[in-house]
């Protein structure tokens, strides 16, 4: 194991990125927590017909958690919320080392490694089941 | 013995690359306690307190043993220790026993402490919402207990007060006779529970002499195997209280109108108990005893204060030490702009260091000293100087890696 698979330059640059660390008005908000670690961040989604119009992040967290919500706000935003809800399912099934499609959340691959790492891919994939949750709802509605 | 002898006998040191700092979380433990298991489980294998062949008796012999060890091992009768699975268990033995007994009856008020574990602060406060009677919460200011502070949530109206022999994040060591003595000459009807968890393993304790009316403590953060912990209690508090766990062998009598139960200790021991564990502990015992306590509480207390100075030199550490109390073995420190997620992950990619990141199971205390989350180093007689040095360097790694 070495330090560079998940603690990159590129890992450690999006956690400091300040472009999807903002409060969102009027829009679908979850918060959600990691118990394991006391970490917490919300997630705002912006849809308007059936598209993610806009997408950010606020909270306190390690490098992991940051890092992989700003990745994920990039990755979703302007994208209709059932391919967004594909994106999710592949990169959950990333970091638990099942089969997936890379084509579909390319970039993210970064992040290949963390399934190595079992304590950690809680904090990898806090942001995502929240914004499967946020997404899931909007489905309902 | 001397301390690079004392490590010899830790075989998770000699089998990888490992620099171990998270006693306070479990110690590591050693050779003989390890062959203890295997020897039990291979010579003296049959369940305890029932049969009548020989090797029943043995079984029952090696954990009666293990009991009498353990109260001469903290000044006790062998009849007031009470084996459970660990330190929690014999705090929720206890909280529901003192509340289905009625010995705390609901005008009665409780007091708890901010600087608890989660395991001495949440069968409190559960029991008293269920019971809807008064839980007083002492909060200490920045996390540094203070007996007098303590003293004054309490009143007439006090029927109990439980607090921690030794802070598990900011290591602060409290003087248990003298907060029980000041608690009970305001009240002389308080009884107290002493949490001796991170304590028991490196100071002398005299149940008896700290005037104490219940201890808990887990055994296997004091070498011991995991799955053994104790409760004491002066005998005639634990003749007056129901037992926890109902089943095989806490029985005298069984009808189908009611049962009678067993004598002490046995009435809180329903079940199988995990003999295997009561012989590790036995173990566990022996080894702090040939080792003497007094040798493995210098020699903590020695590499605690060398690690602390080398800490107090780095600008970018934020600490949170117990003020000027008195303080051993455990450090919280924050690098700053470093979530301790992060530090501790990278600490045992570089150097194999084992820290705790987190909010230590301490959520009340984690805001009193105003953190989300620490990592925390904790330090048992088998770490060096040399370890620290290396721990030391890592800190400056972690901070350089992620600027």
């Amino acid at each position: 194991m070495s330090l560079n698979e998940i603690y990159s330059d590129i890992i450690i640059d999006y956690s400091k990125n300040p472009k999807f660390r903002r409060v969102l008005d009027n829009s679908k908000h979850r918060h959600s927590k990691n118990l394991s670690c006391g970490d917490e961040i919300d997630i705002y989604i912006k849809i308007e017909d059936s598209i993610i119009k806009d997408i950010s992040y606020e909270g306190k967290g390690c490098v992991i958690s940051c890092s992989s919500a700003a990745m994920m706000c990039e990755t979703l935003n302007g994208r209709r919320y059932d391919e967004a809800l594909k994106v999710i399912e592949n990169v959950l099934k990333m970091s638990h080392k099942e089969p997936y499609d890379e084509e579909l959340i390319k970039d993210i691959q970064v992040f290949s490694d963390i399934s190595k790492y079992p304590m950690r891919v809680k904090c990898f994939t806090l942001s995502w089941h929240t914004a499967d949750d946020i997404l899931h709802s909007e489905e309902k509605t | 013995m001397s301390i690079p002898t004392f490590r010899s006998y830790f075989p998770a040191l000699d089998s990888q690359k490992l620099i171990y700092l998270d006693s306070a979380a479990t110690t590591l433990k050693p050779k003989n306690v390890i062959d203890s298991q295997t020897e039990y489980y291979t010579k003296y294998n049959a369940n305890v307190h029932r049969s009548s062949y020989a090797l029943a008796q043995q079984s029952t012999q090696l954990y009666e043993q293990a009991r009498e060890k353990v109260a001469k091992f903290v000044n006790a009768k062998a009849k007031e220790i009470v084996f459970t699975k660990g330190a929690t268990e014999s705090i929720n033995l206890l909280a529901y026993s003192l509340f289905t007994s009625g010995v705390i009856k609901k005008e009665d008020n409780i007091i708890t402490t901010g600087i608890e574990h989660h395991a001495n602060f949440v069968p409190w406060q559960q029991i008293s919402v269920y019971n809807k009677s008064e839980i007083r919460y002492y909060l200490p200011q920045k996390g540094v207990f203070k007996a007098e502070e303590l003293c004054m949530m309490a009143d007439s109206g006090t029927k109990f007060v439980t607090f921690t022999a030794q802070s598990n994040v900011t290591g602060q060591i409290i003087n248990i006779s003298e907060s029980i003595k000041m608690l009970k000459s305001i009240n002389p009807k308080i009884m107290v529970h002493v949490d001796i968890s991170q304590y028991v393993s490196h100071e002398q304790t005299d149940v008896k002499g700290m005037n104490a009316d219940f201890v808990s403590f887990s055994g296997h953060k004091m070498l011991a195997p995991m799955g053994i912990g104790v409760l004491w209690g002066r005998e005639e508090l634990l003749e007056r209280i129901n037992p926890f766990l109902f089943g095989g062998e806490m029985i005298d009598y069984v009808d189908v109108k009611d049962s009678t139960f067993n004598i002490l200790p046995y009435k809180f021991e329903a079940g199988t108990p995990n003999v295997s564990a009561a012989v590790g502990l036995s173990n566990a015992i022996d080894f702090i005893n040939t080792t003497g306590m007094k040798n493995i509480s210098e020699q903590i207390n020695k590499v605690t204060e060398y690690a602390v100075e080398k800490m107090k030199n780095i600008k970018f550490l934020q600490m949170y030490l117990p003020g000027q109390a008195t303080h051993s073995s455990i450090i919280s420190f924050n690098i700053d702009g470093v979530h301790p997620h992060d530090a501790a992950h990278i600490m045992d990619e570089i150097s194999g260091i084992a820290i705790r990141s987190g909010h230590h199971c301490a959520q009340p205390l984690m805001k009193l000293i105003g953190a989300q989350s620490v990592c925390r180093l904790s330090l048992y007689a088998y770490n060096s100087f040399e370890e620290i040095d290396t721990f030391i360097d890592t800190l400056y790694k972690v901070k350089r890696w992620l600027e």
